[in-house]
């Protein structure tokens, strides 16, 4: 391992750009091990580990998930009681859905609290809360997919929400559906939403959010 | 990563270190194993297949390969397929019974008897077969398949498991 290691290191120098990634100072103030309550500024970390979870076990429920009427709920089923380790699979992908969603409110909570938000971090601000929006369009999108009574009136009460919007409300929901009733269009468009949009848009703006981050250091307590 | 000397804030760097390792190893494993598990599981389901009468007895001559086509519906995933073979069953001079599958061991395409020459041949590569299902000519590494046979109050049973 370190052999191979120290041959890409050799070639590519690798060294300089992997201390920039992981292996830096941690300031005093951010660090659990000086600062107990520093275990708050674990949360960005955290999320990130999470939607890494949730990237993870969901490439691999698209193995066996099928976005279509006829075989939405019955494909998840199989995964859910047929498959070995379906259950846990999914289970992650479940639960973590809702952790993801706790954490990173806890997140933006620390954010609020140590003041982080302020110059000259505004547009990490920002760009945490598309972060957040895109965490939220997962958890509307993917609820969908079971295509179970639960799913199905969800998404429903959900667009109907859209539909209150003045003027263009309609045409949101209509755009939302693929149509006037949730059905086979809503289904294929949530899921490629699902599994292609939103992870192009939450991984650019991980990228820049973490960016950010190295750029402007950790904010100093206040 | 530079080797650490012997002076106790690297010892101490070195100890993280290891211990991050330990927690990604056991992640690693954590993860890999039901998520390797859950992508090859299907692999590892064995097919149950049933014996289905497909000839009779009494109809076969001795010699002349009888072609029969079978279907049976299997389990795709959460749903079922039917699935559609052909094989042939033999009636030998003996009087013993056997059953090859048309597809050939080469590439798999479909083998024909032919009838004046007494042998399968298969049309894609030449491979030619005699009776029993050895290769007589061309590049099939291997005998036709055999499946299982049975022979019951004169009617032939086969299952699409080989023999």
């Amino acid at each position: 391992m370190s052999r191979i290691y120290k041959f890409l290191d050799d070639r590519l120098n690798l060294s300089p750009l992997l201390k920039e990634i992981a292996d830096h100072q941690v300031p005093d103030h951010a660090n659990p091990l000086k600062t107990p309550t520093a275990l708050i500024y674990c949360f960005g970390g955290i999320c990130l580990f999470i939607l890494l979870l949730q990237i993870l076990t969901g490439v691999f429920l698209m193995l066996y998930y099928v976005p279509s009427p006829d075989n939405a709920y019955a494909g998840v089923n199989y995964i859910q009681n047929e498959l070995a380790f379906g259950g846990l699979v999914r289970g992650i992908h479940r639960v973590g859905a809702s952790a993801a969603v706790v954490m990173v409110f806890l997140h933006m909570m620390r954010v609020v609290l140590t003041g982080s938000y302020k110059n000259p971090r505004e547009l990490n601000w920002i760009v945490g809360i598309v972060l957040l929006l895109t965490v939220m369009g997962f958890c509307f999108t993917g609820y969908l997919l079971p295509w179970d009574q639960k799913a199905y009136w969800a998404t429903t009460v959900g667009v109907n929400m859209v539909e209150s919007i003045p003027l263009v409300g309609n045409f949101l929901a209509a755009a939302l559906r693929g149509g006037s009733e949730v059905g086979m269009l809503t289904l294929v468009r949530f899921y490629v939403v699902h599994v292609m949009f939103l992870p192009a848009l939450l991984v650019i703006f991980l990228a820049a959010h973490f960016f950010m981050v190295r750029r402007q250091g950790i904010s100093r307590p206040l | 990563m530079e080797l650490p000397e012997a002076n106790e804030t690297l010892s101490r760097r070195r100890f993280f270190v290891n211990g991050i390792k330990v927690v990604a190893g056991l992640l690693g494993l954590g993860l890999g194993i039901p998520l390797v598990g859950f992508f090859i599981a299907p692999a590892l389901k064995k097919e149950q297949h049933d014996w289905i009468a497909i000839a009779d007895l009494n109809l076969m001559n001795a010699g002349e390969p009888a072609k029969v086509t079978y279907q049976y519906t299997r389990r795709d995933g959460w749903k079922t397929a039917e699935t559609r073979k052909t094989a042939f069953v033999v009636k030998h001079a003996d009087g013993k019974i056997t059953a090859l599958t048309n597809k050939c061991t080469h590439l798999g395409c479909g083998v024909e008897w032919n009838a004046s020459s007494k042998q399968f041949t298969c049309p894609c590569h030449g491979g030619v077969f005699d009776i029993q299902g050895n290769v007589t000519a061309g590049p099939p590494p291997k005998p036709l398949t055999r499946l299982m046979v049975k022979v019951e109050v004169n009617k032939i049973f086969i299952k699409d498991a080989q023999q």
